[in-house]
């Protein structure tokens, strides 16, 4: 997908030169802003397909800007940070972020991350129905539509895609790697805490009691499975 | 004890009064008003009565010898004399004598006991003083010389002096200079012993707590009784050792806390200088992505690459090394496959590996460890890191886990050139670097301290075994996880 349309936040001019000169020569259509606030802006004004996000920033800061970006979007964010504890890695998918790179990065290794970003699995496969009902929460795999009790709930690509994978292999365990590769990419498969954060953002969405799962079940050391059952939503 | 310190003068006086007031009352008698010598002897008994319980036994003893000998002469027949002639007057006189002197030395005896327990009341008062005095002492600043004042004057000595073994100074205070030297004060203390000087009237008392002699106290003048006087020594040793606890602990915060800003401005700066790496190493990749770069630029751009993933790893290892020394190495444990570990590494090793062969020795069954999962990734990541500075490109390793009865045992196996038994004990500590290697190789010193501490936090063992010319085995233990049903 070139002629994207990506947005590069980051206070320092240095890598927003880099960025822009690497981004544009790939084919990308780059914007840069200098703070969170700023970026919130461009992105009120203009359409973006990806944002890149620097998480220190002075102002609001990446974290912020994140939160706040999500909460308006479901806009893909990919995070890039000085810091590689654990611990913001998962602050940071929690804020919303769909990916977490650890600066310095190689340029090749941040354009297949922006690739995995940007790529939709493809359009329902055979195997796929087209409405899923699970009772009180109704997934509509063509339109990308959730509803929960009628209400359309927003979920971010990345959340679709976990949630259809899942759901064209019911009842079948699907390990961590498989999981990951499959949503995000073939560079993918160790970042457990991606599925991890995302399965609990999916379950705060769709489960009728997110601390009790009926659907979205964890199989522990291996990695996740889906429960198609209306058991679980007449039960409350 | 106090009689003794009276000045001399005030003595005489109480004495020529006692003999005034025996004169006195024979005149009276003798002169005035005739009256029976059993009244007169009488009268004699309750004076020697009051002189000896309002002054003492020597004036009581005086007032009785007087009246005695009055008695005999002026009024015992034959008057004028001190003969006695009539036998009856014999025992009476002896009967006035014995009297007299067991009620002057009962009067003076209960005298001296109301004294004592006075003086005993007024000491113990002092002590607590001094010893509230002593606790509401601030620590810092001059605090030898404060206590020797408290002191001084809580018991209104004339002269004391306080010798410090710890600074080696003697601190004096009281209206006389005590005429002791600090040569005396220090031998006190060394010995152990108590010193009376009855010419200077002087007592020297060691200080000590817990057998350790700290100083000794000088104090003139006596009428500060022995007891007290320990009770003094006492107090003093556990002033100066509760101020010594808390330097000792108001020092260790202050390392503490320079050590915590040390670490935290070692984290910002090894931060402030990935910044610039980072459009650094975009560029450079950028650049080597491209496929139309002649052979030499290639080489060229790869050596700027190769030497910034080299700035970036001593940067994260500093990074590294502060959170652990800042004391902010956070485990968060739980039950963790080994085998994921080690392939994460491996896998995040990648091109450096250079194409060398990995043996991962791991049994099928091996059992979870209860560790936190990054933190065992950096040893083993550091381990191996460690083996492929320091071996020949190409030389195979092995990484190996086994299990124990409560523990796993990890190691890294290289077939490098080993290390001697004195570079062995050395290979952990920080910034050491290889005689051989230092030069040659690059690495920041720090890689074996960071495993070494994040083994530690795990209450784990690592240790290395080496023969030089037959490689070397790096080894760590990490404890089993608990609840193996969970699995």
């Amino acid at each position: 997908m070139t002629n994207a349309r990506i947005l590069v936040v980051d206070d320092e001019p240095q890598i927003r030169r880099v960025m822009r000169t690497t981004l544009v020569a790939r084919g990308y259509m780059v914007s840069t802003a200098r703070s969170g606030e700023e970026a919130l802006e461009k992105v009120r004004d203009e359409r973006f397909d990806l944002v890149l996000l620097d998480m220190n920033m002075p102002g609001i800061g990446g974290m912020e800007a994140c939160r706040i970006l999500r909460s308006q979007s479901d806009i893909p964010i990919v995070i890039l940070s000085i810091r590689n504890a654990e611990k913001e890695k998962v602050e940071a998918l929690d804020a919303g972020a769909d990916d977490y790179v650890t600066k310095p990065f190689s340029m090749p290794e941040l354009l297949a991350r922006i690739r995995a970003a940007l790529r939709r699995a493809p359009l329902a496969s055979s195997g796929t129905p087209e409405v899923l009902n699970l009772g009180q929460t109704v997934i509509n795999f063509v339109a990308r539509r959730v509803t929960v009790n009628g209400t359309e709930v927003r979920l971010t690509p990345k959340e679709f895609d976990l949630l259809r994978y899942l759901a064209s292999n019911p009842d079948e365990v699907i390990p961590h790697a498989k999981l990951l590769q499959a949503v995000w990419g073939p560079d993918y498969g160790d970042e457990v805490e991606y599925l991890r954060v995302f399965i609990n953002q999916l379950r705060k969405k769709i489960e009728p009691d997110p601390s009790h799962p009926a659907h979205l079940l964890t199989e522990p050391w291996v990695g996740y499975r889906f429960s198609p059952s209306k058991k679980g939503s007449g039960t409350v | 004890m106090r009689k003794s310190f009276l000045p001399q003068p005030v003595k005489v006086v109480r004495i020529l009064g006692a003999l005034g007031i025996v004169g006195g009352i024979t005149f009276f008698y003798y002169r005035i008003f005739i009256v029976n010598n059993v009244t007169v002897a009488l009268s004699f008994l309750l004076a020697v009565l009051a002189i000896s319980t309002r002054w003492g036994l020597l004036e009581g003893l005086v007032a009785s010898l007087a009246s005695m000998l009055c008695l005999d002469y002026f009024f015992i027949p034959p008057i004028g004399s001190i003969t006695i002639a009539d036998p009856q007057n014999w025992v009476a006189l002896a009967a006035f004598v014995v009297t007299a002197v067991i009620v002057n030395h009962l009067s003076a005896s209960a005298r001296k006991q109301g004294l004592e327990s006075t003086h005993r009341q007024r000491e113990m008062e002092r002590l607590y003083t001094l010893s509230r005095n002593l606790l509401l002492l601030e620590v810092r600043g001059p605090l030898a010389q404060e206590i020797t004042n408290s002191i001084a004057q809580v018991f209104e000595l004339p002269g004391l002096a306080f010798y410090d073994r710890t600074s080696d100074r003697v601190h004096r205070a009281g209206p006389h200079d005590i005429p002791v030297d600090a040569g005396k004060l220090r031998d006190a203390a060394m010995q152990g012993t108590v010193f009376h000087d009855t010419a200077t009237k002087t007592t020297i008392i060691p200080i000590s707590l817990g057998g350790q002699p700290i100083g000794s106290l000088g104090i003139q003048g006596s009428q500060v009784s022995e007891t007290a006087l320990h009770a003094i020594a006492n107090l003093t040793a556990i002033t100066l050792e509760r101020a010594h606890a808390q330097d000792v602990a108001t020092r260790a915060e202050a390392a503490r806390q320079s050590e915590e800003l040390k670490s935290t401005m070692l984290d910002a700066l090894a931060h402030e200088f990935k910044t610039p790496l980072t459009p650094i190493k975009a560029a450079v990749t950028s650049m080597l992505s491209d496929s139309d770069l002649s052979p030499t630029h290639q080489e060229l751009l790869r050596i700027v690459d190769e030497e910034t993933d080299r700035l970036n790893s001593m940067l994260t290892d500093a990074i590294q090394m502060s959170r652990i020394e800042a004391g902010r190495l956070q485990l968060h444990r739980s039950p963790q496959s080994l085998r994921k570990i080690f392939q994460a590494q491996l896998a995040r090793l990648g091109e450096s590996l250079e194409g060398r062969k990995v043996t991962l020795e791991v049994p099928e069954k091996l059992p979870r460890v209860s560790v936190d999962p990054e933190f065992t990734g950096i040893v083993i990541w550091q381990l191996l890191t460690n083996a492929l500075r320091y071996t020949p490109p190409g030389s195979p390793l092995t990484l190996r886990a086994s299990a124990e009865e409560t523990e796993v045992i990890v190691s890294v196996e290289d077939c490098g050139p080993g290390i001697s038994e004195q570079e062995q004990r050395k290979v952990f500590e920080k910034f050491y670097r290889g005689k051989e290697q230092r030069d040659r190789i690059p690495g920041s010193g720090m890689g074996l301290t960071i495993a070494r501490e994040i083994v530690r936090a795990h209450h784990g063992r690592i240790w290395v075994e080496s023969q030089p010319g037959k490689g070397a085995r790096f080894s760590f233990s990490v404890p089993r996880a608990l609840r193996e049903s969970l699995l």
